[in-house]
Parts: structure tokens; sequence; C-alpha cells
């Protein structure tokens, strides 16, 4: 069949052709952008925290009295944690994972002049702590270690440990061990020196943990020493899990309660709890976009197969005439799924073209992130799936007319 | 003729029950999915104080003595935190500019954080937001006094120890709302109450932003002078910066001294006495003579609510966002309801081509048919009621901080009831000027 007869049978009836169009070129372009809105919602969700969080209790609202935390109650605080039977390793820690209401926050600049922000954790053996995996390098030495505020280490390249992420950002393929990284701005000084690389770290300011910036986290060899905010991380054997946490609890109640003010109560909970309190508002926003999402497609299907179905019925004699000069069953269905097609499929490529200018309006309009085209075609793909499968019973039903239809009067 | 179209129109929507279902559906989700997300929209935009805020100016003088930099700011860009000034300034150049009174009335406000507990230590509120002020807020701000007083210009000069507190407060900490007379505690001073006011919780909170622009719970729950508070040990909540000689201790405690943490709020009545005191403010900041060296130009502003609530971005991008989502939906369910309906009255060509043969006018055909796409997007409208309601619930499960604000009220009632007659007119053109031109003695030969 030749697409002649089919742009020539659009051109006559016109009106439902290009009411199906419109409609998709809307579908498509709303779909494109709600998709990348989910995405976007989606991202820190499935992004590897590079933590094992099974086994691990985060310990935080530990807000000091009417002074800063001593060190030596920091260290007090440790070894009654680490006396906690069921517990391996406890780190005082400023800034975890999954711990919103701290955020330390840098940049650095690599040797080709990337500046990278980054979320920092600082803390005694984080690393083994929080059970990240190293893939490259070391972990910090005990020597290497400084006291928060204090003047320790000055004027010594500060070693930094950074994730896979970062390393390729800021040296592309070459190894990162070794080599320098600077504040921006800063030229002068030692700098910072990369000692160890692990796979992933989740930084805990998600709403920037989007685009590839999940894992822009480092660790610093910092030990808490006095400070006005403390948090611990806990690991504990995976045999004695709630035994320890109760044990946490009361430890943290023991050597903190009596200093705490007023009203405060700390929090020691497992990192899947926190991870799922902290992903609370996401998934909220998650199923209301899908449901946006879901309904733009039950609209667009109805739609299509609303108007789709009244062509069938208003060409029920034309198929017959088709059918009783030896059109196949098959013949006919082929048509009406390839004139969905090609209607459909114009509708996308302008639907696509209205989601890129409508995201770069609301852009230049909003804080709004660039739409990535590869949301683009998931979009039209998606449509023209749609399309033909809303187009299949319509085209089914005209399958169906016997071609004695042709010799009635309609 | 009107009415026999109208019959028709009824008997119409009749004769295809599931097609009507449809199109009523389809208007009612463009419709809900548009007004949810409208009424978000209206309640966090909408004016916090009626007919008093287009006097109320913030007023701000750079006197922070530090030089300007940059690189803090642009770490935390890099991390996806917008950096703000709320225009606060330290409490020496609050005090000369409130002692100078150029304006109708001036006052500074200043959240703070404290543990409420009342004198006989029996309850306690911890971890409260209070605010720090001075006696003209509750007249400037139009407040609402339920018992007792505000306090004098006097007292704030003595520094005396009182307070202005809410009746939820008094509920919470004295059981009951007349409070007056009794004490409450913070840190380790007792501030008595002289007042109990109606819960004042402006939406957005513009004149304190640094703790939050909407807050479903209300914010402060009690008003004090702030020299007194000062006296008692309290801090600023939040502040734009310090002086380079500061060295503070902690994060979240700072000096108002030498930290500009004061918002300074001035009522101005007319346009003559913004301009004098525009003037005023770049006059006092340009006198400061130990700003030399810190390399910074003599900077001021007065700036109005709409414009302040405008510069600092309070309505958040993403209820605008919204807007267009849902506006571009209820674009796409008309152009589907405008198929649909086209569908539905083709079918009808015999009949219509009959209607004509018989001397029809075109004209009553095409009010028939508008009158029955009209009719169906009413009943859309009336479903969409419900619909949004159920929207705006879904909303307030979001769980962020302006989320909780989103409820219907009559103007956006009325909103809704426009839309779905504009909807019903527009949707229904299209399709029943198509079926007007049928032609009449065609139809009648073919069908």
């Amino acid at each position: 069949m030749s697409f002649r007869i089919l742009f020539s049978s659009l051109r006559r009836h016109s009106l439902m052709p290009l009411l199906v169009l419109l409609q998709v070129m809307l579908a498509c372009a709303i779909l494109c952008n709600v998709l990348f809105l989910t995405w976007q919602q989606l991202e820190p969700m499935l992004a590897p925290s590079g933590v094992d969080g099974d086994d691990l209790i985060l310990v935080d609202r530990l807000n000091p009295p009417e002074r800063a935390w001593t060190a030596a109650e920091v260290q007090a605080g440790t070894a009654a944690l680490q006396a906690v039977p069921g517990v391996r390793a406890v780190s005082a820690a400023l800034g975890l994972p999954m711990v919103a209401s701290y955020v330390n926050m840098r940049a650095y600049r690599g040797p080709t002049g990337a500046v990278v922000g980054v979320n920092d954790y600082e803390g005694y053996d984080l690393l083994d702590t929080l059970g990240l995996e190293l893939v490259g390098g070391r972990n910090f030495l005990p020597a290497e270690y400084r006291d928060m505020g204090s003047d320790q280490g000055k004027g010594v390249p500060e070693p930094v440990i950074i994730t896979q992420s970062l390393a390729r950002q800021w040296f592309g393929d070459a190894s990162p061990l070794g080599r320098t990284l600077r504040f921006p701005g800063v030229e002068k000084g030692p700098g910072s020196v990369v000692v160890g690389v692990v796979r992933h770290l989740l930084r805990n300011r998600m709403n920037v943990a989007t685009n590839g910036r999940a894992d822009n986290t480092v660790l610093l060899p910092e030990r808490v020493a006095k400070t006005w905010w403390l948090f611990y991380a806990v690991r504990v054997d995976p045999s004695m899990r709630m035994a320890a946490l109760r044990g946490v609890r009361k430890a943290i109640q023991r050597q903190f309660g009596a200093l705490l003010p007023a009203g405060s109560k700390p929090r020691a909970e497992f990192y899947a709890t926190r991870r799922a309190a902290v992903f609370k508002s996401q998934r909220a926003a998650l199923w209301l976009f899908a449901g946006v999402a879901l309904t733009v497609v039950v609209v667009t299907v109805i739609g299509i197969m609303g108007l789709t179905g009244f062509w069938v019925q208003k060409r029920t004699r034309q198929i017959g005439v088709r059918r009783a000069l030896g059109a196949r069953k098959a013949d006919i269905l082929r048509y009406f799924l390839a004139e969905n097609a090609l209607i459909v499929g114009i509708g996308v490529v302008l639907g696509m073209g209205l989601a890129y200018l409508g995201n770069a309006w609301l852009m230049h309009v909003y804080e709004l992130q660039r739409l990535p085209w590869r949301f683009l075609p998931c979009g039209a793909l998606l449509m023209l799936l749609l399309g033909q499968l809303a187009v299949l019973s319509p085209a089914l039903r005209a399958a169906r007319v016997p071609p004695v239809v042709a010799t009635r009067a309609a | 003729m009107f009415r026999y179209s109208f019959e028709l129109a009824a008997l119409g929507l009749r004769r295809f029950p599931k097609s009507t279902v449809l199109v009523v559906l389809t208007v009612a989700l463009g419709l809900a999915a548009c007004m949810t997300t409208l009424t978000l929209l209206h309640v966090l935009s909408a004016d916090p104080l009626p007919g008093r805020s287009q006097d109320l100016y913030l007023a701000w003088v750079d006197t922070v003595l530090a030089k300007p930099s940059n690189a803090g700011a642009d770490v935390m860009a890099l991390n996806g935190w917008k950096t703000t000034n709320y225009h606060n300034i330290k409490l020496g150049d609050a005090q000369a500019l409130l002692t100078a009174r150029r304006a109708a009335r001036q006052t500074v406000v200043a959240d703070m954080e404290a543990d409420e507990v009342a004198d006989d230590g029996r309850r306690a509120q911890n971890q409260q937001v209070v605010l720090a002020t001075t006696s003209d807020f509750i007249p400037m701000f139009g407040v609402i006094l339920r018992h007792g007083r505000d306090w004098t210009p006097a007292e704030d000069a003595a520094r005396t120890p009182v307070a202005v507190i809410d009746t939820g407060l008094a509920q919470k900490l004295f059981g009951t709302a007349n409070a007056v007379g009794r004490s409450v505690r913070l840190k380790h001073t007792l501030f008595r109450v002289v007042g109990v006011i109606e819960p004042f919780a402006p939406q957005p909170r513009f004149y304190a932003l640094g703790t939050g622009a909407y807050s479903s719970d209300g914010g402060e729950n009690l008003y004090l002078p702030y020299t007194a508070a000062l006296d008692a040990g309290l801090s600023p909540y939040d502040a734009d910066g310090c002086d380079a000689s500061y060295k503070s201790s902690n994060t979240s405690d700072f000096d108002p001294a030498r930290c500009a943490s004061l918002g300074l709020w001035v009522q101005l009545d007319a346009p003559a006495q913004v301009s004098a005191y525009r003037r005023f403010l770049q006059d006092y900041v340009e006198r400061q003579k130990a700003l030399a060296g810190f390399d910074k130009k003599p900077r001021s502003a007065l700036t109005g609510v709409a414009d302040w609530l405008k510069q600092n971005d309070v309505v958040p991008d993403s209820a605008r966002l919204n807007v267009w989502l849902a506006g571009s939906f209820l674009l796409l369910c008309m152009l589907n309801v405008a198929g649909l309906l086209s569908a539905r009255f083709l079918r009808r060509s015999g009949e219509v081509g009959m209607r004509r043969a018989l001397g029809a006018p075109r004209r009553a055909v095409f009010l028939q048919h508008v009158l029955e796409s009209g009719l169906a997007c009413l009943a859309g409208g009336v479903l969409a009621l419900p619909l949004t309601l159920l929207g705006l619930w879904i909303l307030r499960q979001q769980g962020n901080d302006f989320a909780g604000l989103a409820h219907l009220d009559p103007a956006m009632f009325a909103t809704l009831f426009m839309l779905a007659l504009a909807v019903g007119a527009l949707v229904g053109l299209l399709p029943a000027w198509r079926v007007s031109v049928v032609e009449p003695g065609l139809q009648v030969k073919s069908e």
C-alpha cells in the first residue's frame, strides 16, 4: 500500500487526524517533562550509597548544653558506645550520610581546572565504620588525623579520600592517587592530596544528588574535638542488631542525658530507618508525578481510541469496498496501524520540539534544569506505543468488516 | 428557540451515556489538576497582611565591618545552596534608626529560640521560636489583642521583662486563654505576661524569612521587647554577616552588636515619606566612618512587602511550574474532549442533515451543540470540586513546609466555576461549528 493513499485520505478528512495529532503533540511534551521531573526525584533514591547500611546505627540530635561539647565528652561518648555489647566500631562524626541536619560543604579544583562542589564527612575511621569499599589507595593513617579546629597539620597537604565519580571528574582516566586538589581561588599553600578512592559515597544534601552529582563526597581526616554539633556512627554485630540498638540508646542516655538541654531527645536509629525518613518527601512527590503521568497516558489513549473508533465507523463502507476488491483482513489492520503511526509520528516529532522549547522557556523563567535530550526519544517511543495500543481495538473492528458491506447503502 | 435547543442538548447528552461519562470525567480531571495547582499558588502568593502590607517597608543599611567576599557563596552555590541576604542590620544601627523616629511607626524584629517554661514550672514548651521586637510591632502589624495590653515604649526603654503570648501558648502553658499576670521563664529570666493575642501567623511570614517563609503550624507564639530578650541571654537565630573581628564560637549563636541580625520594619503612609526615608537611610550609611577601608560602597535599601517577597523568591518555583504542567494538561483534556464531541456530533450528521433540510437554521444547530458541550463541561466542573479537594489533600500529604496551607477558599471556588464555563464554551465551538456546516441535501441522500 502506498503512502499516497494514506496521505490523501488524511487530507480529505483533516479534522480527526488533526485533533489526534495535536493531542499527541501536547501529551508527548507533557510526558517528556514529567518523566524528567520523576527521574529527578528517583535519581537520589536509586544512587548507591556506598555505605554498608544493614548493621549501621546513626546517632543524632545530641544538642549541646549552653556550651560546646568538649573533646573529652566526645571521647567518653565514643568509649561508652564501644563498650556496648554487640558494637564493633564507633566513630564520632560531623556530617553523616542520611543525616541532613548538618551538612559540610566544600569545593575543590582539580588539575584541569574543573571545580566541583562536594559534601564532606569528618570523623575518626569513618571509612571502616560506614563500611565503605576502597577501590584504590588506602585509608587514612592514624597519624594523619587532626583535631577539628586545631592547627595540627598546618603546612602539610591535607589527605583526602574521594569517590570514583569525583576521581573521573577531576582526573579523567589517570590515577588520582597522590594528586593535588585545591580550593578554588587559592593558588598557593599545600592543598589537599588524594590518598584513597572509594567506590560510592552518597552525599547528604539530597536535592543536588542528581545529574551525576550524588557521589560528590569526600572523607577528611578530622577527629571530632570541641564541637557544637555531634553525631555518632556505630557499626554493630549482625547477630545482635536489636540488642545493640537498645544498648546504644541506653549508653547515649547514660553518657549525655544529664547534660542535654530540657526537651531534646537524642535519636539512635538504623541506617535503613533514616533512609526511609529522608526519602519520604521524595517518595510522595514520586507518587504524585507517577499519577500525573498515568493520567496523561490514560486521557490520551482514550482520546485516540474515541477518535479512531469514530473514524473507522465512518469509513465502514470504504473498508467494505476494499475488502470486496481483495484486501485481506491483515491489510486493513495494517492500514489503520500505519495510519495511526503516521499521525502519531508527526505528533511526537512536533511534541519533542514543544517539550524542548517548553523546557527552555521554563528554564529561562524558573530555576529548572535542562531537559536532557534522552528523555525526548523516551517520551516519543512511549507515545508511539500508546498510539498503536489505542488504535488496536478500532483497527481490529475495522478488519472484521465483511466485504458484503460494500453492496449495502451505508 | 433557546429552550428547544436546551432540551435537544439535554436529550443529546443522554443518548450516548458512555461517551458523555468520558467527556465529563476528562473535563473534571483537567479542571481538578488545574485548580489544585492554582489553589496552592494562590495561597502561597497571597498578600500576607491585606490592608497593611502596602505601607510596610524593610529598611536596610550595610554596615558590617568586613570585606565583601564571594568565596563562601560560591561554595554554597556549587552545592546547590542559595545564599540569602535577609537585609538584617546590627544592633547599634537599629537603635539609632529607631530613635530617629523618621517613620510613622518603626520596629525591629528578630527570631530567637528558647524553651518556654510556665512560672509554676509544671508545663514547658521546648525549642520554640519567639519574636524579639518593640512595642510598635503589635499596632503596626495589626495583631489582635484578646486580653490585657501590649507593652509600652517606656517598658522597651526600661528593658522590662514583659511578654505578649498567643492564646495557643496560653492554653498550653497555663490551661487558660487569659494568662495575663502569669509569667513565662525564658532561660533564667521570668517574663510577665501583659497581654494575650490571637495567634498571629501571616503567610508567608514576610517579616522574618530567616526561619522559613511558610510554616503550617504558625511560627512564633511569644513576643517580647528585644532589649529584655538580649538581657536574658537570648540571641538571634539567624544573621546575614558579621564583622570581620567577630569570631563565632557557635554557628547558630550571633552577637547582634557585631552581626547583622535584626530586621528593621517601618510604616510609611505616603510616597513622599518613602523617598524621604530612602534618602535618610543612604545619608545614614554614608556617614558611617568606620566603614572606610573595607572596600564597600555605602549601600542601603528600603523594600516594600510585595517587592521583598519577590526579591527573595518566596513563592517556590515548583508551585509555578506545577501550574504550567497542569495548564498544559487541561489543554490536553480540552483537545481530547473536542475530539470526543466532534465524533459524537458528526455521528448524528444524518439527523442534523434532516433537521437542516426541514428548515432548521445553522444557528439553531450550532446553539444546540454548544449547549450540549457546555452542559457536559458544567457537569465536569461539578465533579471537579471533589477531585480538587482530593488533589489538595494529596498535596497536603507531601510533607513540605508550605503544602499544609493548601485549602480551597471561596475565590478559588468561583475561579473553578468560571474556568469550567470557559472550557465548556471553548471546547464546544469547533465541534459545533463542524456539525453546523453539514449540508442538508447531501446528508439526506447519502445516509
